[in-house]
């Protein structure tokens, strides 16, 4: 066997350019890692044949957990036995995606050590994904990170790896501690992440404002993104500010404004808070001057997904507005009752959202304990195929209601 | 072999954020006032207390090696004593307090070949998926494709020239991992085929029942094929979404003749004047062009310049089609509209043009 | 009289056993299999616990096929040697 590399004409074409190559980062740790010669080799292959050469496994993983390590094997393990396991392991990292030196310098050394020492930092859902080992190296690989305190995240049908923007540490918009909340959610949800028992996955995305940084809206089932109630704080001096620098306020602020509950005279910045959709519009374009209200919480959204295998929805409103103070008790409680229910009633591979379509959305509310309020939809419906459930009985020439 | 001095932990989660976070930002926690963007890919916060953090922010690549993540904290070490952050779009994040160390820190990302941009009206780096790298699933790969892409439009990461932001995505198929259906441009990986079945494997590798069952149009029934239970599938009733494949190994898709990616427009997930809204199919198929799928990267060339050159300051690719109409977005990126437009799912009704706003 | 969680994991691993090659089952799966037949004598918690103590006996797996099963640990179809 020979440590060169193997010939990647097309592969190498991806080398040009300015943006970061791939193709690079594998033939750097080609240097070092038999897999990577060998993921260079089918990869060349798959370029020239138009098709991938993985097979999914489903069974590896390490002892006591159920989710965490993505089982790959090669199609091709004959011409390209190095890569004939090829399993991914997700390690749960920590909130914001905060490091020091010396954890990441040691996580590298065990993956050098133990795995084909390619990364990616991160996977879409969050975790940092150590891309290939063997089955043989898991439970040594896993050994070595209970070291240095990083532990396994989530896979299959369990709670994934919960996610965060950098929330207060960084960021005067964050309207909650998204890092805070999600540790603290993660560590109490251990077990559902570790020991899959839903009909499938259930994802937490913590967003500290409207930006939605993580994308809660579209790729959590449970989205939590930081809001206000009062008014939004202006600082009348920066506006002006901003006004003297040569901004058309006009134009690039109260035009956009999705509520129009904004007005500019020239001089001062007038809003009607009580219409004001809490967007981030004038905020984003203004940040010295104006800045979400002091009166801090979450909006809790349910729902999201992508299409496999009921069609993508969107997260929509649960509970409008909620302190997101520790130790989150309600939410928790909340939570759990969601939780009960779907394990109860969802069928396999059934998400939350599409859970509640079918069993709709007034029979969801009821069952998890949760009086509808009209933020909680766009319009109401618009047909009449009303299910009644309340009624008047005649009993005895008198009429009385009664409650089915 | 493991070692038996060792007491084996599990469920201790993951290391608490607060030893990873730099002294100024203990310090600071929760008390920034504002933020400016200095220059491409920096900017400043500054604190109540009057503290400013200076962020550097490159693409990471994503697909990254051990080595190259040690040399990231060399320059951590090197220039941000010891502190380094990832973003959720795979950019690496480089914060300090000593503003001259900027200057530096971005010379030697640059001669590291990462890119130093993505903040404010920029296109960040592109959230993707495995692709051929380490995916069963995968239509196409994704990492070349996105290499390509992104090589193309450097000009947009690097400067602050667009009217917007821009977000693109890919995912190598509707499993969509890279949840791409809220992008103001998405790639996504399809197949244009019925599964092939494995009737040899099948009923040693899967459940019949969780197969049938698995088909959101209703398309798979048991049958008997050569005396062994099987399944069989009502072509015309496959939209190719591959469920069955990953609920039975046996049913693949994977097709290199017609394999290839589709490309959606206008999605967003921030709530900033327009609520979220979903991707919506601009070109329903491209062919896989390995290594660098020349049609693809024109394409969405094509479509940000379009949107870059028309759309008003501060509007997403999807204010500005609503506001300007799809008639006139097809016509103006001289796209071809065809059936495969127009929906037919669940409630496909919802998305026809219920009005006589009408352009001309 | 209520089960302990012993004699509820032992029953689980019949369940398995019994089911291997025919049915792929679902924790819970196990779970509302348990509640029924041992109806006012088991709960949730006690069948968690059975579950957590037959996958870190080794005497069960979890595994994956686009849902997460409890199965008898096997070689799987897809396993290179």
């Amino acid at each position: 066997m020979s440590d060169a590399l193997p010939k990647t004409p097309k592969l190498d074409e991806l080398e040009k350019g300015k943006w970061p190559s791939f193709v690079t980062e594998i033939k750097m740790a080609a240097k070092k890692s038999p897999m990577c010669r060998d993921l260079l080799g089918q990869l060349e292959q798959s370029y020239e044949e138009k098709i991938g050469y993985w097979k999914h496994g489903g069974i590896v993983g390490v002892m006591g957990y159920g989710g965490g390590v993505i089982g790959r094997y090669s199609d091709l393990p004959e011409k390209y036995p190095n890569i004939s396991h090829f399993h991914t392991m997700r390690i749960n990292q920590p909130a914001g995606w905060f490091y020091n030196t010396d954890a990441l310098r040691k996580i590298c050394d065990i993956w050098e050590e133990h795995g084909s020492g390619i990364t990616n930092m991160h996977g879409s859902t969050g975790d940092i994904i150590l891309l290939g080992t063997t089955t043989d190296e898991l439970e040594p690989t896993f050994s070595e990170l209970q070291k240095i305190d990083f532990d396994i995240g989530g896979s299959g049908s369990d709670v994934r790896t919960p996610s965060c923007c950098c929330g207060m540490a960084r960021c005067e918009w964050s309207c909650y501690d998204t890092m805070k909340a999600c540790y603290d959610l993660t560590q109490a949800y251990q077990d559902e992440i570790h020991r899959p028992a839903f009909p499938y996955k259930f994802k937490f995305k913590f967003s500290g404002c409207p930006n939605d940084c993580v994308a809660s809206m579209a790729r959590a089932d449970m989205s939590i993104i930081g809001i206000w109630r009062d008014d939004i704080q202006v600082d009348r001096a920066a506006v002006t500010e901003y006004a003297k620098n040569g901004m058309d306020i006009k134009a690039d602020v109260v035009d956009n404004c999705p509520a129009r509950c904004m007005d500019w005279d020239g001089k001062e910045i007038h809003i009607d808070n009580q219409f004001c959709r809490r967007c981030m519009h004038c905020i984003n374009v203004m940040p010295k001057a104006l800045a979400p209200g002091k009166d801090r919480g979450a909006a809790i959204l349910l729902g999201s997904k992508a299409p496999i295998i009921e069609g993508a929805l969107l997260s929509s409103v649960l509970i409008p507005f909620y302190k997101m103070e520790p130790p989150y008790e309600e939410l928790k409680d909340l939570l759990e009752r969601i939780w009960d229910l779907w394990c109860e009633e969802g069928k396999n591979r059934e998400r939350v959202g599409e859970f509640i379509q079918r069993v709709g959305m007034g029979n969801f509310l009821e069952a998890i304990e949760l009086e509808p309020v009209p933020e909680m939809i766009a319009h109401p419906r618009e047909n009449p195929y009303v299910f009644y459930e309340e009624y008047f009985e005649e009993d005895e020439g008198e009429e009385e209601e009664s409650e089915s | 072999m493991a070692e038996p001095t060792q007491e084996r932990r599990t469920d201790y989660g993951p290391p608490h954020y607060e030893k990873f976070l730099p002294p100024i930002i203990k310090k600071n926690y929760g008390k920034w006032k504002y933020h400016e963007i200095l220059k491409p890919g920096v900017m400043v916060h500054v604190s109540e207390t009057g503290d400013k953090l200076y962020t550097v922010r490159a693409s990471s690549g994503r697909l990254i090696s051990v080595d190259k993540i040690r040399m990231y904290c060399d320059l951590a070490d090197k220039y941000c004593d010891g502190y380094l952050r990832f973003t959720s779009r795979h950019n690496v994040e480089f914060l300090t307090d000593k503003q001259e160390n900027i200057d530096p820190l971005i010379k030697d990302l640059q001669e590291m070949g990462h890119p130093v941009g993505g903040i404010g009206n920029a296109i960040s780096s592109m959230v993707h998926t495995q692709g051929w790298i380490h995916c069963h699933s995968a239509a196409t790969d994704a990492s070349g494709i996105v290499k390509a892409v992104m090589d193309d439009l450097i000009e947009y990461f690097e400067e602050m020239k667009l009217p917007g932001k821009l977000r693109i995505a890919l995912a190598c198929c509707l499993n969509m991992c890279g949840a791409v259906h809220c992008s103001d441009i998405a790639i996504l990986g399809i197949h244009r085929r019925p599964p092939k079945i494995d009737h040899e494997k099948l009923h040693k590798m899967c459940e019949i029942p969780n197969v049938t069952a698995s088909c959101p149009t209703a398309a798979i029934r048991p049958a008997t094929v050569d005396g062994k239970q099987s399944v069989e599938i009502i072509e015309e009733q496959c939209m190719f979404c591959a469920n069955c494949y990953t609920v039975c190994p046996s049913l693949p898709l994977n097709d290199p003749l017609n394999d290839g990616v589709s490309i959606w427009v206008g999605g967003k997930v921030s709530n900033a004047r327009h609520e979220p809204m979903f991707s919506k199919l601009a070109i329903p198929y491209l062919p896989n062009n390995p290594p660098r799928g020349p049609e693809t990267v024109e394409a969405v060339r094509g479509l940000v310049e379009l949107w870059a050159k028309n759309a008003k300051k501060y509007e997403r690719m999807g204010e500005w089609i609503e506001r300007i109409g799809w008639p006139r977005f097809f016509k103006m990126a001289g796209i071809e509209f065809q059936k495969e437009h127009i929906d037919d799912f669940k409630h496909a009704g919802l998305t026809y043009k219920r009005s006589t706003h009408l352009t001309y | 009289m209520a089960k302990t969680v012993d004699e509820i994991a032992d029953a689980m691993y019949k369940l398995v056993k019994d089911a291997f090659g025919i049915k792929k089952l679902k924790p819970m799966d196990l779970t509302k299999a348990m509640m029924e037949l041992y109806e006012g004598e088991v709960d949730k918690k006690t069948c968690k616990a059975a579950i957590k103590q037959l996958i870190d006996s080794g005497k069960c797996v979890y595994t994956y096929f686009g849902g997460s099963y409890v199965e008898i640990p096997h070689k799987e179809g897809s396993a290179n040697e």
